[in-house]
């Protein structure tokens, strides 16, 4: 089920990591440079573009999400403040 | 121990040339709207991160109806060639069929191709390869032709990739790395009318690469294939690592064109046409900013084709014939990220 873009909290968007890529993303690696998370590929933007639609119940800036260098970014751009 | 490539003791290629070429794409294109919609994932990401807009599949998706075997397509594309240069089958000496998709692993598809063209008595060669293939069959075949032994060869290269895209299957919890694979690849075959003296077309072959440089690496492509008794595995049957191909592929291209320039002896500038590895739209364009050839024309295909394997030489080089004038030199680059092989070969019209 969606909900609103202002209730997906960062903690709900790493989990949403962790379940959707599996990866084992600890809360301290959000902000992390992708050079720097071993396990990340940019492949699994794929499924977290998808999952973030889905979550958020709106449409995601695919260009930019594709620019980011962390999670946090990604997230910053799917939730804007 | 590394290995060094053999090139003093190397002789010079002899030449061959391409009176006329081919190609076969199946059916209409698909577009990333409709995959998207079949998939389940963004349509924006396909073509941002992918960059290819549409492909052609032999097979119905929706239905999983296999429309074209690859001996059809391939025999379409061998026909379209023969037409085109005005050749009779009869004329053929040999055929060599590169392909990592063959219909049944017995007969090899190349028979069944020679069967469709109505040829019989001829040698037959199929070699087992995936983007690399078109580039060793026309290496294959250059060579016969420098024998003296034959006169006039087909080269054919296909792929029908979307025997491994099941889209019936529950995708839900598909791994981004076999989605992947749908929005990448496409089927496909392309053929050419190789002669010992210039025709048709008047392309002659200067120069080919194929080299084997996975020592030690690990498989960057693996396509599976399953018989009885392992067919209900759950095993992945097409898998990438993407991020080694992101990583080495790029790196392995450079090396291909600068070591083709310094067998042929040609420069950078001398080049009129650059034919690119054909990746997806995406990473083409990043491997075609990364080799640096401003004056060089850029003979792609892949953003409206997909990746369709071992089709895609023969559709840049169909591309080209349409543009190339006399006098003037193209340079393809083809690299196999399976077990990391090298290939490339080098046009000039005469």
């Amino acid at each position: 089920m969606s909900s609103p873009a202002s209730t997906f909290t960062l903690d709900a968007f790493t989990r949403l990591v962790r379940d959707e890529i599996g990866i084992p993303l600890q809360p301290e690696q959000v902000s992390a440079d992708f050079d720097e998370l071993p396990d990340w590929d940019s492949l699994y933007l794929l499924k977290l573009v998808t999952a973030l639609e889905s979550a958020t119940g709106h449409g995601v800036p695919v260009g930019k999400i594709l620019e980011a260098r962390s999670l946090k970014e990604i997230y910053d751009l799917a939730v804007p403040a | 121990m590394s290995q060094e490539p053999h090139t003093e003791t190397r002789p010079a290629t002899p030449t061959a040339h391409i009176a006329s070429i081919g190609t076969a794409l199946p059916g209409d294109p698909v577009d990333n709207a409709s995959l998207a919609k079949m998939l389940g994932v963004n349509e924006e990401w396909i073509e941002v991160f992918i960059g290819t807009k549409t492909r052609h599949f032999a097979r119905d998706l929706a239905t999983g109806e296999v429309r074209w075997s690859l001996a059809d397509l391939c025999a379409r594309a061998a026909e379209k060639a023969l037409y085109a240069d005005g050749v009779d089958a009869s004329a053929i000496d040999f055929i060599v069929l590169g392909t990592a998709t063959p219909d049944t692993l017995m007969p090899a598809t190349v028979n069944d191709v020679a069967d469709q063209l109505g040829l019989d008595q001829v040698p037959t060669f199929q070699l087992q390869s995936g983007c690399a293939g078109a580039v060793q069959a026309l290496s294959l075949a250059q060579t016969m032709i420098a024998s003296g032994q034959y006169r006039t060869g087909l080269v054919i290269g296909g792929d029908v990739c979307s025997k491994h895209l099941d889209v019936r299957r529950d995708l839900s919890d598909a791994a981004p790395s076999d989605l992947v694979n749908f929005v990448l690849f496409g089927d496909g075959a392309g053929a050419a009318v190789l002669t010992a003296e210039p025709a048709g077309q008047r392309i002659a072959v200067r120069h080919v690469l194929n080299r084997f440089t996975g020592l030690g690496r690990k498989a960057g492509q693996v396509i599976e294939w399953f018989g009885l008794a392992d067919r209900h595995d759950d095993r992945q049957a097409l898998t990438e690592d993407y991020k080694a191909i992101e990583e080495g592929v790029p790196v392995m291209a450079v090396e291909i064109l600068w070591e083709l320039l310094g067998e042929l002896d040609w420069e950078a500038d001398d080049l009129d046409y650059l034919l690119p590895p054909q990746l997806s739209g995406r990473m083409t364009r990043r491997i075609t900013e990364e080799l640096g050839l401003p004056t060089a024309r850029e003979v792609s295909c892949v953003a409206d084709t997909g990746n369709n394997g071992n089709a895609l030489p023969f559709l840049q080089i169909e591309k080209l014939l349409g543009e190339m004038s006399p006098g003037e030199k193209a340079l393809a680059v083809a690299v196999e990220s399976s077990k990391w092989i090298k290939a490339g070969f080098a046009l000039e019209k005469i």
